[in-house]
């Protein structure tokens, strides 16, 4: 794999957080004996990270070996070892990891004075992007972290619930006023998903900013009723179509 | 393949031994019975865990056998998978069709197919919540399954007053929604509630069509 920004994400709990920009923007060698020890086991657990990710978003979870996780991390399994207690263990980590820098984009993103309206469309905006710029870690967090264990369903869960909250407070300030059914906000989050999901199986990841219009109106249509929807959905689409020449 | 997803374990099997049935004859039922032993197996095991010979014993056939019908698990599995899928959809689509007006129709396909998903839960679990755990094969088969939906939802265009100017990818999405509603159920463990989902799942269907208004009437309008 080439040295390149777009592998590296920030580590959660990073023992040493002034050399978190340094990490961010070079790989480094698998061992330099005149680096820090915490910089080293920091840059081998982020480069474990993310050939599980890698391994993952080519055959599965299920099918990924320690193996696969160490040769492209440049690591041998003693180190894996010492860094993750199995398989599973790295896996959690490697989701936590995405879940922070996902949730970390999308807060960043969030403003209580901003309109509903413009916040979901900021938001799924952001996500996209996200997933589009980390095509390992979207596969791993949106294909296989669902079923594979329950820890990492957990986190997967808890990531949805974020973005769920994130979303009703369309409630809060209803448009049209009628009973529509509190499960609406999940579904329209589910429908949004399986779109994204749907895309990335079929190898388009890097395209999914493509499908931000769509999930603009699935997330807003029960809660701005269909007119202001499409607005809002055709409005994002203009929004993008010059950013992608 | 077998006949619908309401039929039951109890099947009738040739006997054991010497007998005269012609060897298709055999060779048809103890491909449905390992087909159904497969959905059961996985189910209560879990993909990952489940072996060939976990198959073979609880289909009452031997390895060659085995391996004379599928390559290996996986092959079993997806085979297995879409003849579930093929019977859910079939009853889906029987019931869709039995209605006229589009939300009606809608109405009837998810009372249909909550039903079905209901007599069976650890089945419904399977199609819906672990296949993803069997890889990306059986990722893309459960895409197709649902993509076979789509031909009803669309109809929700042809339904809606300006239905032609939605998003490309709304009966996508739709079929999304009710996907994930159920599966969020069968995860909570809730199977024996799916019934009670309908008017979410009607909601959730009609919403990205008729708008929230006429959705909650036509949730609301027939209960």
């Amino acid at each position: 794999m080439p040295p390149s920004s777009s592998h590296h994400s920030k580590v959660s709990a990073a023992p040493a957080k002034d050399l978190g920009a340094l990490i961010e923007q070079e790989r480094l060698p698998a061992s330099r004996e005149d680096l820090p020890e915490p910089l080293v086991i920091h840059s081998q657990r982020e480069r474990i990270l993310n050939s599980m990710a890698q391994s993952c978003a080519k055959k599965g979870y299920g099918a990924t070996t320690i193996a696969d996780v160490c040769e492209p991390a440049g690591v041998s399994r003693a180190t894996f070892y010492e860094l993750f207690k199995d398989k599973e263990d790295c896996f959690h980590a490697a989701m936590e990891l995405a879940l922070a820098e996902a949730m970390g984009r999308i807060v960043a993103v969030y403003s209580p004075d901003k309109p509903w309206a413009t916040m979901v469309r900021d938001a799924a905006a952001t996500f996209l992007d996200l997933l589009a710029t980390r095509p390992g870690f979207a596969r791993m967090a949106l294909v296989e972290a669902p079923s594979s264990g329950e820890r990492a369903f957990e986190l997967y869960a808890s990531g949805k619930r974020v973005l769920q909250s994130l979303l009703e407070r369309g409630r809060d300030d209803p448009v049209e006023e009628q009973a529509i059914p509190s499960s609406a906000g999940r579904a329209a989050l589910s429908a949004a998903e399986s779109l994204i999901v749907g895309q990335i199986l079929a190898g388009n990841t890097a395209r999914l900013g493509e499908l931000l219009p769509d999930i603009v109106y699935i997330t807003m249509v029960p809660y701005l009723g269909q007119e202001e929807a499409l607005r809002q959905s055709r409005q994002a689409e203009r929004e993008i179509a010059p950013a992608d020449g | 393949m077998a006949q619908a997803g309401g039929e039951k374990r109890e099947r009738w099997r040739p006997p054991r031994g010497r007998h005269r049935l012609p060897p298709e004859v055999i060779a048809r039922s103890q491909r449905e019975r390992l087909l159904e032993a497969a959905v059961r197996v996985v189910a209560e095991k879990g993909y990952g865990a489940t072996t060939v010979a976990d198959l073979t014993r609880e289909a009452g056939i031997s390895r060659t056998t085995f391996y004379a019908m599928f390559e290996d698990k996986e092959a079993c599995f997806l085979a297995a998978y879409d003849s579930v899928a093929e019977a859910l959809v079939r009853r889906i689509a029987t019931a869709y069709e039995a209605e006229e007006r589009w939300p009606q129709r809608a109405r009837a396909g998810l009372a249909a197919l909550l039903e079905a998903l209901a007599e069976e839960p650890a089945v419904a679990r399977l199609a819906l919540v672990d296949v993803g755990a069997a890889g990306p094969a059986a990722q893309r088969r459960y895409r197709a399954a649902l993509q076979r939906l789509t031909p009803l939802f669309e109809e929700g265009r042809d339904f809606a007053p300006g239905g032609r100017s939605l998003p490309a990818n709304t009966s996508r999405m739709a079929i999304g929604a009710v996907a994930g509603l159920i599966a969020d159920e069968l995860a909570e463990g809730r199977a024996e509630y799916l019934p009670s989902l309908l008017s979410d799942l009607l909601f959730a269907t009609l919403v990205p069509y008729i708008g929230p208004a006429a959705a909650a009437r036509e949730v609301g309008g027939n209960e």
